[in-house]
């Protein structure tokens, strides 16, 4: 009994040799559109599953989108609208892997003169209140602007300072012009490096050093507020802030629902796109691995007829094809797969401009889901079993 | 006896045809699909960057700098400029009129409050000082080139402002006001309140409270006829927020416009750039400045050309993996079909008449099949852009051409290969079964 069986395999995997090996260039179209579609597959998951990581980065353009500032007290005295310095590390600095880009500005409004580099004259203009800001860190590139035109190190040992449109408009001044901003009795001079359309109230302000501007206000250590820029998917950045609001319970964390409720809303529609697109590639994939297992099933006509005729039972048959199926379906995902995946790279480099990241996860994903539809595909199949072989060998069929 | 051979082939094997259309529709209807959807996108997404509200500021030129820290502007009442209120409706006259979603004009006015005693018993709570913020709600203005009124206001310009109850109406002494200004006086939905500056005062209803997340939530919002009687500006304002639907500008839009040739500027003119629509609003509008707000902007231009990218991808991916799957299965009916050619090739049908015979079929198959995927496609599509946007995207006749003419080109062209080996077919061979 047992020799049967070992007989029986031998046969059957002898069978499959010959079915694959009969006709190569054959076997090679329908590998090469099994490839093809795994090799879609692969790629686009891929680039799906890099694209809604990148999305939330790009969500950086916009800029902060969260705010720590100080309560509202009854009482407005400077510690009570300010914060203290320290409160910019107690924001943690990464949110599920994503930097979070953190700046503490302190505001104030300084009565500023504006010296012309090039008159020479030193005849300062008139006196003209603007808000000067003072930032910390390097991060205000981020914070303020998207394509900035990096500052380099001053030469004159004057502090630089920034100025938006419309104030340096309305103080007449141009890059390397002087700038003495007073606030009472404490005076800077700083030179300015470069002027900036922001489109918002930036526009209005001059920008300075936080420690400038602290010394200026007579508030060392002290912050107007932090601003913070939080990438992630909506619910993470819920998270991050629901976290924030714990850990700082004495002052107020708030989002800027602007920016976090339009970017929730563009993720959530972006995200559905996506989505859509991985199914159209199902639908594709499973197109392609159809017509070309279509292919094979007419084929087999014949074969199915005299293995009928011999006595092979029809469910044997059907295992027969079935593993046929597999094997092609596992050849062709593994090929396509890997092509895909290298494929994926390059498409993630033209779309956002940084190579998207190989995610092992997807080429077993692609290798399986070719498989899978190999096999349904090779069910049409089935309706071989009902081949009468008298008929087909009489040609009839 | 043409049209006999290809009929003939249709009816005899009704199955076959059936399933190598089948694959025909299922193709093309994903290419209708995704092409739909791709064509579609770029609107659908440039609305919903709507959501993000105000891309563009005007200010007035001979403005003063603003004092503004946090919202508050702190700036003496009677300096700086005005613009007129009455001129707004210009807006809808400028060439890319129907690419301006809304605008909303601001008048701020600091203010000292009182909350006036529920009951004539019960004493004044102590005033305080907050910002008047007078602006549209839901203002309808008269477009005179379109003839239509075009309603527009605060909620099309900061859409992120939620409003608890209903917005104040524009011609009723009535106000929203911001969550924290609420949770502060304990001011609730249809109590009244008396904001004041110097001797004039005004007794305004509360419709809703506001809450934005910004320093609006420590102000009143009331009608801007309100604002401008308490600040003595009648038909003033002092900022507008403008929302437009742009195009993302590339390199060409960031160019200076001064430095465009005659048809550059006409074709920038002609384009929805963010800077030529804020061009034409400083037209429209003298004496003001008008100004991209870039965090906005900016943004908004980068995702929107990323998605539409990745979205043409997978439509190009789509067409490639509907074609190979298309052309197999026309190949593989071909194929089939050995015996037949060769028995018309030994009745003395020459290969160019088989050929022909073979690509009638083909096309025919193709033209059916191709329609009937485009009408599957479009229900597709529908449902995709139902599901995703809210709005199913319309039909267009341009997918179907392209899906028409693919389902052509691709049949021929999967039946091409086998039908040149076909030629070189001896029919004797063939008919004895080799």
């Amino acid at each position: 009994m047992a020799d049967l069986r070992a007989t029986n395999r031998a046969m059957f995997w002898r069978i499959i040799r010959r079915l694959l090996g009969a006709n190569r260039g054959r076997v090679l179209v329908i590998l090469l559109a099994l490839g093809a579609g795994a090799a879609i597959t692969a790629a686009l998951l891929n680039l799906q599953v890099d694209a809604k990581r990148r999305l939330t980065s790009e969500f950086l353009a916009f800029g902060s989108n969260v705010i720590v500032a100080p309560r509202n007290a009854p009482d407005r005295t400077a510690e009570s609208t300010t914060l203290e310095e320290t409160l910019l590390d107690q924001v943690p600095a990464t949110n599920e892997g994503n930097e979070v880009v953190r700046t503490g500005f302190l505001y104030l409004v300084a009565d500023v003169t504006a010296f012309s580099s090039n008159t020479n004259s030193d005849a300062a203009e008139r006196e003209t209140p603007v808000v000067v800001t003072g930032y910390t860190g390097g991060a205000q590139q981020q914070m303020l602007d998207s394509s900035p035109t990096a500052p380099a190190i001053q030469t004159d040992g004057l502090p630089y300072c920034n100025l938006g449109a419309r104030a340096a408009s309305q103080l007449h001044v141009k890059m390397h012009d002087k700038l003495v901003l007073r606030n009472g009795k404490t005076e800077e001079t700083c030179s300015v490096w470069y002027v900036l359309p922001y489109g918002g109230q930036e526009d209005n302000q001059i920008f300075v050093n936080i420690r400038t501007a602290q010394h200026l206000a007579g508030l060392p250590g002290r912050l107007s507020l932090v601003q913070a820029t939080v990438l992630g998917t909506p619910q993470s950045i819920e998270r991050y802030v629901a976290g924030l609001q714990q850990r700082l319970p004495n002052v107020d964390v708030r989002p800027i629902r602007q920016f976090t409720e339009g970017e929730a809303r563009i993720y959530n529609r972006i995200s559905g796109l996506l989505t859509a697109t991985v199914g159209i590639v199902l639908l594709l994939t499973g197109l392609c691995v159809m017509a070309a297992m279509t292919n094979v099933a007419m084929e087999r006509k014949m074969d199915v007829g005299l293995m009928k005729a011999i006595g092979g039972s029809v469910r044997r048959v059907l295992r027969l094809f079935l593993v046929e199926a597999a094997l092609l379906g596992i050849a062709g995902g593994l090929i396509g797969g890997a092509a895909g995946i290298f494929l994926s790279i390059g498409l993630g480099k033209a779309v956002f401009g940084v190579a998207a990241r190989p995610r092992l996860i997807v080429y077993p994903i692609s290798v399986g889901l070719t498989v899978f539809v190999a096999i349904l595909s090779a069910f049409p199949l089935r309706r071989l079993a009902s081949i009468r072989p008298a008929s087909l060998f009489r040609g009839e069929a | 006896m043409f049209l006999r051979l290809v009929a003939d082939s249709f009816g005899r094997r009704p199955r076959h045809k059936l399933l190598t259309g089948a694959a025909l529709a299922l193709g093309m209807a994903v290419v209708t699909a995704a092409l739909s959807v791709s064509l579609d996108v770029g609107d659908r997404l440039a609305k919903e960057f709507r959501s993000l509200g105000a891309n563009l500021v005007v200010t007035p030129q001979a403005d003063s700098l603003p004092l503004e820290i946090g919202g508050v502007d702190y700036r003496p009442v009677n300096a700086g400029a005005y613009l007129p209120e009455a001129d707004l409706g210009k807006l809808k006259t400028i060439f890319w009129h129907n690419n301006i979603v809304g605008f909303a004009p601001i008048l701020e006015v600091p203010v000292r409050t009182a909350i006036l005693p529920k009951t004539i018993s019960s004493a004044f709570a102590p005033s305080l000082s907050t910002t008047l913020i007078g602006t549209w709600s839901q203002h309808s203005i008269w477009t005179p080139d379109l003839q239509t009124r075009f309603v527009t206001g605060i909620e099309k310009t900061n859409p992120w402002w939620s409003v608890e109850g209903r917005w104040f109406s524009e011609d009723a002494a009535e106000c929203v006001i911001g969550v924290n200004f609420a949770r502060k006086t304990g001011r609730h939905i249809g109590d009244a309140i008396l904001v004041q500056d110097g001797d004039k005062g005004q007794i305004l209803e509360v419709a809703g409270i506001l809450s934005s997340g910004g320093p609006e939530d420590d102000a009143v919002v009331a009608p801007i006829a309100i604002a401008q009687k308490i600040s003595d500006k009648p038909g003033e304002y002092r900022r507008l927020y403008v929302s437009a639907l742009t195009k993302p500008e590339d390199a060409f839009a960031k160019r200076d416009p001064k430095t465009f040739a005659p048809a550059e500027y006409d074709r920038w003119f002609c384009t929805p750039y963010i800077s030529s629509i804020a061009f034409q609003i400083q037209q429209e509008l003298p004496g003001t400045d008008v100004r991209v707000i870039r965090r906005v902007a900016e943004g908004e231009g980068q995702i929107l050309t990323r998605v539409r990218m990745l979205l043409w991808l997978v439509t190009g991916a789509a067409l490639l993996a509907a074609a190979l799957a298309v052309g197999a299965s026309s190949a593989a009916s071909v194929i089939e079909r050995r015996t037949e050619i060769g028995l018309m090739k030994a009745l003395g049908a020459g290969s160019g008449t088989v050929g022909f015979l073979l690509a009638a079929e083909q096309l025919l198959l193709a033209f059916v099949g191709g329609g009937i995927g485009y009408a599957l496609g479009i229900l597709l599509a529908r449902l995709l852009g139902q599901r995703i946007f809210g709005v199913a995207p319309e039909p267009t006749l341009l997918v179907f051409l392209v899906v028409i003419g693919l389902a052509a080109t691709v049949t021929l062209l999967g039946c091409a290969i086998p039908l040149r080996r076909a030629s070189r077919y001896a029919p004797a061979p063939i008919l004895r079964g080799e």
